[in-house]
This record gives C-alpha cells, structure tokens and sequence, in this order.
C-alpha cells in the first residue's frame, strides 16, 4: 500500500471545489474569453471548445488530481516517487520554475485589480467626465505604485497562504467564489436591460460556421480550454494532493472543474458583451478592455458606482484565488523537500516571488514577454511533461484503476488511458510547433531566445536534481558512519 | 438577436451552467452519503462493481511484484468492507 503521510486535507467537499474553481477562474475568463469567442465564429467556436473540453481538459484534470491524490506530495516528491530519486525529478522542478515565473507576473495583474477595486470602492470611475483612459495610462506610467501593488497583492496571497489549506485557501474560495457568481449574475442582469445590449450577444453567440472548418478557430478554442483550466501547470495535482483517499475525482476533479470554470467565461460573455455594445465600445481583450472601456461604461451607468464596486471586486477576487493556487504549488513542493513548517515555506516561496516579480512590475515589456515565452511553450511543455508522467511512466492504466476510480461517483474506463497516453501529449506538441512556426518570422529574437531559455533548462534542473540526490546520498554514507 | 444566434445561447447555458450545477448538487449528495456510512459503519466499499473488476483483470494479467502486492492490498481492503459492511456505497447486483 502506498505510503500515507500525515498531511491537511480538504475541510469539505464543497470547499474544495470552490477552491479548485478559483484556482482556474482568473483574468483570462473574464477579459479575454467573451472577446475570443466573438472573434472567432460565435457559436462555432464555442462547439470546438466544448469539443476540446471534454476530450483534453476533462481527462487531464482527471489525471492530474488523481496522480496528486496517489503520491499525496507536491510536485517534486510526486515526480520521485513515480520516476525515483534520480535526474528525472528534475522535471518536476521545470515545472516547479515555471509556476514561480508565472506567478512573479500575474502578481502584477492581481496588483492591477487590486487597483482598480480600490478606485471603484472610493466611486472614482462616476465622477463627472472621469477619464478612465488617462487613469490606465497613469497608473501603467507609475512605477513605484506599480511594484506598491504587487507587494500588496503578494502580501495578501502571503497572509491568506499562512492560514493553511483549509483555513486559508478553501475558507476564501468557500466565500469568494459564490460572490464573484453573483456579482456577475447581477452585471448581466443589469447589461441586459441597456437599450442595444442585445447586439453584444448576438456577437458573443451568432454561429458563423465558417469557422469551424478554420485551423485558427481550433487552435484558439484548444488555447482557451488549456490555459484556462491551468491543465498540467501542478495546481490539480497539488491541490489533489489534499484529498481523502475515498474522494472522487471523475465528476468534482474532472468534469465540474472543467465545466464550471467555463461556465464563468460563459458568465462573464453575458456580463461583459451587453454592457460593450450598449455603450458602441469597440469589442476587445485583456487590460484595455476591462480598465479603460468597462470602467468608463460603469461611471456612465446609473447606479454606476454599484455596477463597477461588483465588477471590479469580482474581477479581485477570481485573481486573488488563482494567484492563491499557482503559489500554493510552490509552497506544498518547498514545505515538503525542506521538511519545513508551514510558516517557513509560505514565507520563502512569496518573498522569492516577490523579488522575481518586481522586474514584471517596473517595466510591462518584461511581464509581456515572460507572458510569451510561458504561454507559447512553458506551459504546454509543462502539461507535455505532466501527461507523458502519467501515461507512460507511472502506467495510466495503473493510476486509473488505483485512484481515479477509487471512491469516484463517475466510472472512468480504459478509453481515457489513450487520452492522456497519446492524444494531450501530441497534441501539446503541434501546439508547441505551431507557435514556434507562427512567431518565429514575426518575432525572432523574443522566440529564440524564450526557446534556448527553456531548452537550456531541462538538463539544468536534471542536472540540480541529480547533483542534490548524490550530495544527500554522501550526508547519509558520512552520519551512517559516525553513528 | 437571430435564432441561430438563440439556440446556441440556450444550448451553451445547458452545457456549461446546467452541466456544472447538476455534477455539483450530484457530488454533494454522494459526499453526503459517504459521510453517513462513515459515520454509521465507519467506513465503506471504496470501488465500484466495474472498478473491482478492473483490478481483478490487472491482477489475472500481473500477478507478480511490487506493484501487485499494491493492488491485491487495495482488493483486499475492497473485500472486507464490501464484508463487514451492511450498507454498501455502490450499487452491486447480487448483495
């Protein structure tokens, strides 16, 4: 039987749930899916991502969580204990690097939305001819305020970290996430009843079918489905990790973290998309869209200050609880192979984000191109590493059997080991050769240099794994001798 | 708003929101029965008739090593609570 370390879990089942929900909801639902899926055929596009859904997100969240639930470790333990303690668990450190620079970053974001929830709590955005544009600009243009909001973003995800699993992360998400549903709920309510609103949806959900014969339809869909689930980035699989071994995963673990994290990309279309074309704002993505066109909308509103304090404590909340997550990933990992309290880790693993994070916050190039080079290929390789983990090392025929199907309310059958063996991996693949292929005229320098990056430091960190097993080995040779 | 344009709204609230809401009421109330076995017998059968058979297979076509003596220790925890439970947490035909 698999060893059983004495470690926190989840307080209820529907505490974990939030808490893997708020893990995956963050700005990219809110600010770039209703913008993608009007771009891209409406309807169409929304067919090829259920599509992608359920045949990539759903089994790889599923084997995710599982393999965490298994090991009952955090990234790194997890890849020793399924390759041994050997160079190989270098790749689990691959991974481990990557959550840490992703979140040096999106701590900036977080930075902006803590921002931006203070201006709305203050009623700045209804002040008479208040000019949201001019706000963004300032705010980008102000370093100093930039990295001030990064330290506070980072110290709050600290104080909430320090409060433990139970206590901390799945206590916020438990509240959080129902407020950011209601929140947005009451938005689209509102968007709906603005004369012109309709037009918004007509944009978000009139299928061109065109599209669905179109190769870059398909690629934004599997682009979607993939970063927004946060599949094979180590979040399933830690927050797996605190599960009861009798827990099922199928249903909560796979399909409803899948599915319900769309569903609040979905929410935010009818939230979003009414209130853009009520006010003839241009339909776009990302910081433009949500802090100079939204923010404008709310100030023209009645009752705008109302509408935009939701909005943009939403817009907070479901940053804050994936941030949460991403560092939760380094925290689990660092506690464990330090064999540290919990304090101690939270601590080291923020402070060292902290530092990483402030380059990001000075200067928006940086934080675009580490954007870039994670987005493109970090993250899919480390999805690419995870599944090729799972399906052919540890066996996904043995990781269905053993835990996937253990206590599950969902029997999960052999089809899915084909999945995760050959399907998410070669599909990660293209995906990494079709941005190689598509930014490599565009943007040379960005993508070799991202790319030597990332090549160089597969065998580096193989290398630390393999020097640090071997120095462990010596220690343990010299005390076996003295004692 | 067109009708197309309609069918797929209706179609994508279904398939998301409708999907999400059911597998959540549905895993709350399948925890809500784990606990009362817990609570009542102490513990339950932790796989289900196809699971059980899964492991079965695997164990007919592995019978050795260390990965077998895995799997036998996880049927034989399967066995003995499908035995010294009155009240099971699947459904099994024959019980």
């Amino acid at each position: 039987m698999t060893t059983t370390i004495s470690r926190e879990q989840w307080g209820s089942r529907f505490g974990y749930l939030m808490a893997v929900i708020g893990a995956m909801v963050g700005a990219g639902n809110i600010w770039r899916m209703p913008y993608v899926t009007g771009e891209n055929g409406g309807g169409a596009f929304l067919i090829a991502y259920f599509t992608l859904l359920y045949l990539i997100a759903v089994p790889g969240l599923m084997g995710e969580t599982s393999l965490g639930r298994y090991t009952r470790q955090g990234l790194l333990g997890t890849f020793r204990k399924v390759y041994g303690n050997n160079r190989m668990v270098g790749l689990g450190l691959v991974i481990l690097i990557f959550n840490v620079v992703l979140m040096s970053y999106y701590s900036s974001v977080v930075g902006w939305s803590v921002y931006y929830a203070y201006h709305a709590l203050i009623g700045t955005f209804t002040q008479t001819d208040f000019d949201t544009a001019a706000l963004w600009q300032a705010f980008s243009a102000n370093k100093p305020l930039n990295v001030g909001m990064h330290t506070l973003a980072m110290l709050m995800v600290t104080g909430i970290l320090l409060f433990g699993i139970k206590g901390g992360i799945e206590r916020l998400a438990k509240w959080m996430m129902p407020i950011l549903t209601i929140a947005l709920i009451a938005i689209a309510i509102r968007g709906l009843t603005l004369p012109g609103a309709i037009a918004g949806l007509e944009f978000a959900f009139s299928p061109n079918w065109d599209y669905l014969v179109r190769g870059e339809t398909w690629l934004a869909a599997l682009g979607q489905a993939l970063f927004s689930t946060g599949l094979g980035w180590g979040i399933a699989l830690t927050y797996g990790s605190y599960l009861g071994r009798n827990d099922d995963i199928p249903l909560g673990g796979g399909i409803f973290t899948a599915v319900g994290n769309t569903s609040f990309g979905l929410l935010a279309i009818f939230a979003v998309f009414p209130i853009v074309f009520a006010f003839g704002i241009s339909p776009s993505s990302g910081p433009e869209l949500a802090f100079v066109a939204l923010a404008n909308a709310f100030g023209s509103m009645s009752a705008g200050y109302i509408w935009a304090l939701l909005f943009f404590m939403g817009f907070f909340f479901a940053n804050l609880t994936t941030a949460i997550a991403i560092t939760e990933v380094g925290v689990t990992t660092y506690k464990e192979e330090r064999q540290l309290p919990r304090g101690k880790a939270v601590l080291t693993i923020c402070g060292i984000i902290w530092l990483l994070g402030i380059p990001s916050a000075l200067n928006a190039n940086i934080l675009g191109y580490l954007d870039f080079v994670l987005g493109n290929w970090g993250l899919p390789l480390a999805t690419f590493l995870i599944m090729v983990t799972i399906g052919w090392k540890f066996d996904a025929k043995r990781l269905r059997i053993m835990s996937l199907n253990r206590g599950a309310d969902l029997y999960v059958s052999s089809i899915w080991e084909a999945v995760v063996r050959y399907q998410i991996p070669a599909i990660m693949l293209a995906i990494m050769a079709y941005f190689l292929y598509s930014n490599l005229s565009q943007t040379p320098w960005k993508t070799v240099s991202g790319l030597i990056v990332l090549t160089l430091m597969i065998p580096l960190c193989m290398w630390f794994m393999s020097r640090r097993h071997d120095t462990d080995s010596t220690n343990t040779f010299v005390e076996g001798r003295r004692s | 708003m067109s009708f197309s344009a309609v069918i797929v709204m209706i179609v994508s609230i279904a398939a998301l929101w409708g999907v999400a809401t059911i597998t959540l009421v549905h895993s709350m109330r399948q925890e809500g029965r784990k606990l009362s076995l817990l609570q009542e017998q102490g513990n339950f059968e932790p796989f289900s008739p196809a699971a059980q058979h899964d492991i079965e297979e695997w164990l007919a076509r592995n019978p050795e090593g260390e990965k077998a003596r895995e799997m036998r220790e996880l049927l034989e925890l399967q066995n003995q609570a499908r035995r010294n439970n009155s009240r099971h947490f699947y459904h099994w035909a024959n019980s």
